[in-house]
């Protein structure tokens, strides 16, 4: 192409965009539209808690014998409940909040981060409250916290809770929120920069490795964070796997992608129909994943991406190979200690203040 | 906290608005569909809001474009401008005229085409990173802007005259 073809193109395309009329409204038009997609994805999300009950009532109803022949005598109907734990007291504060199978909650902030929070101190085995930062991220295990500061949107900060030092390095640019790895020695970042799409990995020294992410090849639309997988070798990045799009749901996956953490090099496509939320979601014997799906959380196999059943929560971790834990989406947020199928067995109740915060837990 | 963010986004969008609808239109060649694009695209900003704030602006172009390529499969093309007539031959008219034309028969090229060029040229992307952004390999790029090149010359036949005259005389 001749450079004057080029300028011309180039002139014509600005001409083009040059015919934009002014938008009345442009801002009110898209808060309306916002709230409404928000909103949906929100009823996606308690509906798919309406169809696990749904499907566990509705065997009940179909089988319930008619009114015409009652029995001659009366069989109890045995309905398993979950053993219902005490809220916490007003006390809460001066020791760890233990959960269902051994976790804590090491954090509860509103989702946007700012206002107050409260923050476990490990190491003196209480909350202190936080109201400093814009996003606050405690290591899962000891006494490492990550801060982010709106006023420095490529920086982030590593406080010391036993120290009291804060630490502050220069990741980069166009980055996600940071996720510890489940050992608490780094930090994965995923940057959209321009030209530089990838992930970053931060060690706790300031160390930082990033590794570009070729986006032909490894196609995500929609969410497209990378995450941690159990063992802290890998990270994952979803596959878009449909060409279909409904702006009510989630893109369609064919799969997650993995890559390790050490070097960017891909290593294997793990074919699960949805996203995990992070390294917990993966199960200990790595056959199982709980995973966001288009339209509902699911419980689905590793090897063949068959879905196993659907769950409330796409936020669930893993405590052993048969136990899960996350918090209840609908009501007041309970956390519950269920079996794979999602029966619940134990229901624990958040104190009072935690009830409409975004909360963190970690292995004790 | 909602306000809090509420009034974040609306000075976002007040202040980057204008820029952004101008690449909409670009892409989506007509006042009504730009709109449309732009407030979807604000509208999934909104929604992740508390975390994109800071790198709104990169995040609502990436959707901008993903969702024109959403659109090339969806719609196919009949998202095309129908241009009813070839527009009269340009070979000897004067550059404000050739470049009449060419707006219009930017318009009349299908929606990949066009989000190509806008790329390439609005934005000045190389080939590589229009490639990246829109998901695709760089020969699809190539192979698109050599396309939309050929509609071009099919729809002002007077493009590649003019253009080895200018070329000529300079």
């Amino acid at each position: 192409m001749t450079r004057v073809l080029d300028e011309t193109l180039r002139t014509a395309v600005r001409d083009l965009a040059d015919g934009v009329g002014p938008a009345p409204d442009l801002a009110g038009r898209a808060l309306g539209r916002g709230r409404r997609l928000r909103r949906r994805r929100r009823v996606a999300t308690a509906g798919a808690a309406v169809l696990a009950v749904v499907a566990v009532t509705l065997p009940f109803v179909l089988l319930r014998p008619g009114p015409a022949a009652p029995p001659a005598t009366p069989t109890p109907t045995v309905i398993p409940s979950p053993t219902m734990l005490a809220t916490p007291g007003a006390s809460w504060t001066a020791k760890p909040l233990v959960l269902p199978g051994g976790w804590v909650v090491t954090r509860a902030q509103t989702t946007t981060g700012s206002g107050k929070g409260f923050l476990l101190d490990r190491g003196r085995g209480h909350y202190i409250t936080t109201d400093r930062y814009d996003g606050i991220f405690p290591a899962p295990t000891g006494s490492l916290v990550a801060v982010h500061d709106n006023n420095r949107p490529r920086d982030i900060g590593l406080i010391d809770l036993a120290s009291g030092k804060t630490r502050w390095y220069m990741v980069g640019r166009a980055l996600s929120a940071p996720r510890w790895s489940p050992d608490g020695r780094r930090l994965l970042f995923t940057t959209t920069q321009l030209d530089h799409e990838g992930f970053i990995v931060l060690e706790t020294d300031g160390t930082k490795h990033t590794h570009p992410v070729d986006r032909r090849a490894y196609f995500c639309t929609d969410y497209c964070d990378f995450t941690w997988t159990r063992n802290g070798r890998e990270v994952a990045l979803p596959q878009t796997g449909g060409s279909g799009h409904n702006e009510a749901f989630r893109d369609k996956r064919r799969g997650v992608q993995l890559f390790s953490a050490d070097d960017g090099r891909p290593t294997r496509l793990v074919p699960v129909p949805g996203d995990p939320t992070g390294p917990w979601a993966w199960s200990p014997d790595g056959t199982l994943v709980v995973v966001q799906g288009q339209q509902e959380p699911l419980l689905v196999e590793t090897a063949t991406g068959r879905v196993v059943n659907p769950l409330p929560s796409a936020d669930a971790v893993w405590l052993s190979d048969d136990r899960l834990l996350y918090r209840r989406p609908l009501g007041t947020g309970d956390f519950v200690l269920t079996d794979p199928s999602g029966r619940e067995l134990v229901r624990q109740p958040l104190p009072r203040e935690l009830v409409g915060l975004e909360v963190t837990i970690a292995p004790r | 906290m909602a306000e809090v963010i509420d009034g974040e986004f609306t000075a976002f969008v007040t202040e980057r608005g204008p820029a952004l609808l101008r690449v909409a239109y670009a892409l989506a060649g007509n006042q009504h569909a730009a709109e449309d694009l732009l407030q979807n695209a604000l509208a999934k900003a909104y929604a992740r809001w508390p975390r994109i704030r800071g790198d709104a602006e990169p995040y609502v172009k990436r959707i901008l474009y993903h969702d024109q390529v959403s659109g090339w499969r969806r719609r196919s093309r009949r998202a095309e401008v129908p241009f009813a007539e070839l527009p009269d031959r340009a070979a000897a008219g004067p550059d404000p005229d050739l470049r009449l034309l060419l707006r219009e028969a930017l318009r009349a090229l299908p929606p990949r085409q066009r989000a190509v060029l806008t790329l390439r040229y609005l934005e000045d992307l190389s080939v590589d990173q229009t490639a990246a952004l829109l998901g695709c390999r760089a020969g699809t790029v190539a192979s698109q802007t050599a396309k939309a090149l050929a509609r071009l010359r099919q729809l002002v036949p007077g493009l590649d005259e003019l253009t080895s005259r200018t070329e000529v005389t300079r």
